[in-house]
């Protein structure tokens, strides 16, 4: 069980606290209906699988309830950092 | 006693003879005696048949690495082990060991055909030979081949004991109280590190125990740990697994070695988060290959020196050591003091340390260099064995009775990667040693490489003048893989390590190849004609020991196995008789069954008295969010179908909520109490969904809009009073309220008074009759519930469970999101389409609603069905065909989403996900079913009341 | 019949009494959920301060969230309103109940299943966590005296799970 940084709580809480919430820097748009079908799918269904950095979602869920971006790497699990949800992607 | 047992010596207790049986046979053993070193101390030497050839093996270690003398402890019903190692099990009076993988008997066992058949059991030979007829292998051949190759019998009765569990966080953990391990705990003891030191023996000590000269220094070491307060000792305690960010398993056995079991829990896991982790788990001697390795009697080196000094029993009477390293002969000499008979010193090497030559001499012990043993004369126990020259093969033979290996020393790497530290090969060692660390991590002693065993030859196996392919030299005991099995595998293509582990099954037996793994890889190396680190290594992975399914359980059994979660009002449920079921983790009362009644009974008396009279129902479980700030009516306006911002307070509207791919995901009825004030409610299991689902919209999508969600579910005890007469039953509790058609109609909301408590007061219906949900306290619930019983006697209030719910709402056509929904169903899909609001910009899942397939034809859509006999009542879940004379496999267009019997109506109804269903009304369609395919045909969804008319009363 | 509704508890209301802990259940209480962008407009709201910092707690009422507080007080005080202000007010006091745990062994009970290292937990200091599975909130109320809030429906299970620890 890994140990993850809330970036609200400030400080590193165990990892069963956290839910994985997917993909990061993923806006919805701000007019779907505008969309065309191949943008909407892209933005409905296409999603990175890296090997490595992977920025991502997760909610400090039995904690302060908030969700905040991650990059983790997927090889080695290990978390290089955490930053709050709306801050520009590391 | 045989005589076995040494006069003086061990740390056992000489005065407490302890009496246990083996296979029904009784032995005695002293307090302190190991299963292995109490039987060795009766002169027993077979302990068990080996797991593909049967062939009788003994005791190999003295430690949790031994590979042969698995057993099995019974000690009633539900509470028999199987797989134990002898080595590991801490004898007491009345200990009832059985051995394993032998039938009839140990000595006599009929599977032993298998050794002589030996030469048709290469590897891969079970893959190889069982092919054809391809059906014949789940049937036939894997049955037959799982009777015979095998390890002890699983355990049939439930485990009657139970187990603890706790997390636990350290400074510094120390993995392995052996001298290295007990230094670590000293030097940091003084500091005001939190310590926790776990060793998976009786006592701390390890390798210490087997020497005698140490002891005093353990006992000034083992008080001065136990008296400091910063320093917890975990004895009997295997740290199983390593995991991320120092993340330690590691279970407690706490009543295994206990005469009497007593309350206590068998087995404790500890979860332990430490700062810092110093492995000190030590090095584990490495078996010798060559033909007949695995007779009764061979055993390694140290594990002979360990029987003698820590335990005081002699392994033999005639000794013979076979070495490549100096080590086993200061295991020999430390024997030869303590009494033990030595045949003789067969070293592989041609010349080794002169100190050591000298003291065998002195000793008057016979010493053959450049020698080795090619044979082992005896089949349940060692008699003599065979050795030769290694450079003209001339041989001759040695009487004895047991047989040293020390083949040098491998260093117990398994949590250092576990935890995904480096390793790098050292040439001087023959063996891995811990490299770069991942965790904050440090190996010493033994497990780094840090030994003064001496040195000794590194080889794979012993030189031998024999037919190769006609030998039996042992690589991994416990799997029966040979060094000729290592070889084929590499004749036949295999070159990576990992598939030549595979494909003999070499390090893959429960011991993981403790003392398999160096010789397997020596073994490639020589065939692959590689050096030993470009072929590279398995890796090891938890647990380092097999731990019970109990001990990984911990405390998560029977009751708190999982939480059941109940509501205030389930006490009266269960005190009057209910039926359960669960429904996501809430326990609800399904019927209420009287007297004689069976479930179809209670069900139509109950939803006959709904639509007759008036039922009661414990709704609390429904999710219930509230939204609170200024933009609430925005927030919902964007993540509902429907508009919101016109719900004028006091008013309340079905919502439909859709993921944004477009597809139901949740509904229910909320109700506006305030201009910035909601009151949700969602499904019982989608509760927790939905509120995330909102949460992650509002803080990452809108995080502008003031508006706050807080999970109310449990604030409110929820009872609906369902029926005709449901409003003369609440009028006279309730004070503040109008309840009056005119002044309360359907979908409102009002908050006053019931029997003196605040409530929220709906007046919904998820049934199709006059109803009302009554919100209150949860603390309160039970107590109006039995007030409104007591009050209901006129009308006969009916307490009603979620069946008779289910078909009341079937009835009336409501859907059940997630029965008869399924994740990919369209408000258009599902009749819904009423629920959305056209004019709405936006809203989640909107734009999906034009998504090419969903505007696609052909898509299932939500049907009634009602089958032409009324009196059938389909299956959920049947399938559905329109030509029922098609050939199998059949083109299905559907299944029933929802079945029952109506009382009401007096036949059968039913909710159908139909492919293009829409279109079909009044169509015949075919439900094949066990017995018989029954006919039904296409109809609307409101089957009863399509009006509406017994709502607005 | 009495004409008063009689609270229903779903645990025992006498103390379960073991080998260095007691484990009880406190008395009913207000609860409130407290939500704002900024923590002043609550402030002015209920004329009290609040903590800033998650995990702190201040006057009965902790900071759970970065907009996120929880008050607990005297049952029956009177709900402050505060409509047509970005704030949120809303009345939990029956979501939960709340387990006391006195005595020396009352953090080793809590960590047979929660995560957290309560050795290190200050006296004040407040977390929303887990247990095993079930959101608590503990709340260090002295150095051998815990209280634990949790949804009512998880009661009788968090019951057996800390009475059987105790007796563990």
């Amino acid at each position: 069980m890994i140990l993850i940084h809330c970036p609200y709580c400030d400080e590193k809480r165990p990892e069963i606290e956290f839910v994985n919430a997917g993909q990061a820097h993923i806006s919805r748009p701000l007019d779907p209906s505008s969309q065309t079908d191949e943008e909407w799918e892209a933005y409905l269904f296409i999603r990175a699988n890296p090997r490595g950095r992977h920025h991502e979602r997760w909610r400090h869920t039995y904690g302060c309830g908030r969700f905040f971006n991650a990059v983790r790497d997927t090889v080695s699990d290990k978390f290089e950092t955490t930053y709050k949800a709306g801050e520009p992607r590391r | 006693m045989s005589g076995f047992r040494l006069e003086t010596g061990g740390r056992v207790d000489r005065g407490q003879t302890v009496q246990f049986s083996f296979d029904g046979k009784s032995y005695q053993g002293l307090a302190g005696d190991t299963l292995a070193s109490a039987l060795l101390a009766n002169g027993v030497m077979l302990f068990g048949r080996s797991f593909k050839y049967h062939r009788p093996r003994g005791v190999m270690a003295a430690g949790s690495e031994e590979p042969n003398a698995l057993i099995s402890v019974d000690r009633g019903p539900g509470r028999f082990t199987p797989n134990l190692r002898a080595t590991g099990v801490e004898i007491y009076p009345e200990l009832k060991a059985v051995s394993q993988n032998r039938w009839p008997s140990l000595k006599a066992d009929f599977g032993a055909i298998n050794d002589r058949l030996g030469m048709f059991f290469p590897a891969g030979f079970y893959n190889k030979t069982f092919m054809w007829p391809r059906s014949f292998w789940d049937k036939v051949y894997e049955p037959a081949i799982r009777k015979m190759a095998g390890l002890g019998d699983a355990p049939t009765a439930e485990d009657p004991d139970h187990y603890a569990a706790t997390y636990a966080h350290c400074d510094l953990l120390i993995v392995g109280a052996g001298p290295a391990g007990i230094d670590a705990a000293l030097g940091y003891m003084d500091t005001n590190k939190r310590i926790i030191l776990i060793d998976e023996q009786d006592e701390l000590g390890g390798g210490a125990l087997a020497d005698p000269a140490l002891w005093p220094w353990l006992e000034r070491s083992h008080k001065a740990l136990i008296d400091a307060p910063n320093v917890t000792i975990l004895t009997r305690t295997t740290a199983f697994g390593y995991y991320h960010d120092n993340f330690i398993g590691a279970v407690q056995r706490l009543t295994d070695h206990l005469p009497e079991l007593g309350d206590a829990p068998r087995e404790k896991l500890w979860r332990i988060r430490a700062g810092e982790v110093v492995l000190a788990q030590g090095a584990i001697e490495r078996p010798l290959v060559f033909d007949g390795n695995d007779t009764p009697g061979v055993m390694l080196s140290s594990a002979a020196r360990s029987f003698a000094n820590r335990y005081g029993v002699a392994v033999g009477k005639a000794v013979v050591l076979m070495a490549s390293h100096d080590s086993g002969w200061h295991d020999v000499f430390a024997l030869a003091k303590a009494g033990v008979g030595i045949a003789a010193i067969i070293d592989v090497r041609e010349s080794v340390d002169s100190a050591l030559m000298h003291e065998a001499e002195r000793l008057g012990i016979a010493v053959h260099l450049n020698h080795s043993v090619m044979g082992v004369t005896g089949r349940h126990s060692v008699r003599a064995v065979q050795i030769c020259n290694n450079g003209d093969y001339l041989g001759r033979r040695i009487d004895c009775d047991a047989v040293l290996m020390a083949g040098g020393w491998t260093p117990s790497v398994h949590l250092w990667s576990h935890s995904k530290g480096s390793l790098k090969w050292r040439d001087d060692l023959g063996a891995y040693v811990p490299d770069l660390p991942n965790e904050n991590v440090v190996c010493v002693g033994g497990c780094s490489g840090d030994w003064d065993f001496g040195t000794g030859a590194i080889i794979d196996m012993l030189p031998t003048p024999k037919d190769q392919s006609r030998i039996k030299a042992f690589v991994d005991f416990q799997n029966d893989v040979t060094a000729k099995d290592i070889k084929l595998a590499v004749r036949e293509g295999f070159r990576s390590i990992e598939h030549i582990k595979r494909y003999t099954t070499n390090g893959m037996a429960t011991d993981q190849g403790k003392t398999s793994n160096l010789n397997g890889l020596q073994i490639a190396s020589s065939a692959l004609n590689k050096p030993v680190a470009d072929i590279g290594l398995t890796s090891f992975r938890p647990p380092y020991t097999p731990q019970t399914f109990g001990a990984l359980a911990g405390h998560a059994k029977g009751a708190l196995f999982q939480p059941t979660r109940t509501t205030n009002i389930d006490s009266w449920a269960q005190a009057h008789g209910a039926v359960f079921e669960l429904v996501a983790q809430w326990r609800r009362a399904r019927y209420f069954p009287k007297p004689g009644e069976d479930m179809h009974a209670a069900v139509n008396r109950e939803c006959v008295a709904v639509r007759s009279s008036v039922g009661i129902f414990d709704a609390s479980t429904l999710g219930k969010i509230e939204v609170v700030g200024p933009d609430a009516a925005e927030f919902l306006n964007r993540m509902y179908t429907n508009p919101w911002k016109a719900l004028e307070p006091g008013r309340c509207r079905y919502g439909l909520l859709l993921k944004e791919d477009g597809f139901i995901t949740d509904d229910g009825v909320s109700a506006r109490l305030a201009p910035d004030r909601f009151h949700l409610t969602t499904t019982t299991g989608g509760a927790a969904r939905v509120l995330n689902m909102m949460e992650d919209y509002l803080q990452t999508e809108w995080p502008d809009l003031d508006v706050w969600l807080t999970s109310t579910t449990e604030q409110y005890a929820v009872i609906a009073l369902q029926g005709p007469n449901a409003r003369k039953l609440l009028e006279p509790l309730v004070e503040g309220i109008d309840l009056s058609e005119e002044a309360f109609p359907h979908m409102a909301i009002r908050e006053g008074m019931i029997c003196g408590i605040p409530t929220r007061l709906f007046r919904v219906s998820f049934t199709g009759e006059l109803g009302f949900e009554i919100n209150v306290p949860t603390a309160y619930g039970r107590a109006l519930w039995e007030r409104l019983m007591a009050q209901g006697a006129q009308y006969d209030v009916t307490p009603y469970g979620t069946e008779a719910m289910h078909v009341l709402r079937a009835e009336k056509g409501f859907i059940i999101v997630g029965q008869d929904t399924d994740g990919t169903v369209t408000p258009f899909d599902a009749g819904l389409d009423w629920a959305v609001g056209k004019k709405k910009p936006d809203f989640v899942g909107k734009r999906s609603m034009v998504r090419p397939d969903i505007v696609a034809p052909g898509r299932k859509q939500l049907v009634g069905l009602l089958t032409d006999d009324p009196n059938v009542v389909l299956e959920e879940g049947a399938q559905i065909v329109a030509d029922p004379k098609q050939a199998v496999p059949m083109t299905m267009i559907g299944h029933v989403t929802s079945s029952y019997w109506s009382q009401t109506l007096g036949r059968s109804i039913a909710l159908a996900l139909v492919a293009g269903g829409h279109e079909m009304t009044g169509a015949t369609l075919h439900i094949p079913m066990p017995g018989k395919t029954h006919t039904a045909k296409v109809s609307g969804l409101v089957f009863y009341d399509p009006e509406g008319a017994r709502l607005h009363v | 019949m009495s004409d008063v509704l009689i609270r229903n508890e779903p645990v025992a209301e006498t103390p379960y009494v073991a080998a260095g802990v007691t484990i009880s259940l406190a008395l009913p209480m207000q609860r409130l959920a407290l939500r704002a962008r900024r923590a002043e407009d609550l402030e002015t709201v209920l004329k009290v301060t609040l903590p800033r910092k998650i995990g702190a707690s201040e006057g009965g009422i902790a900071c759970l969230g970065p907009d996120e507080w929880y008050l607990r007080a005297q049952a029956g005080a009177t709900i402050p309103t505060a409509s047509g202000l970005p704030v949120a007010i809303t009345d939990i006091s029956d979501r939960s109940i709340c387990l006391v745990l006195e005595g020396p062994r009352a953090a080793e009970i809590l960590m047979s299943g929660c995560p957290l290292d309560l050795n290190k937990f200050a006296v004040g200091q407040v977390a929303r966590t887990i247990y095993e599975t079930v959101e608590i909130i503990i709340i260090r109320e002295a150095e051998d005296r815990f209280h634990v809030e949790l949804w009512r429906s998880f009661a009788a299970w968090f019951w057996i799970a800390m009475t059987t620890a105790a007796r563990h």
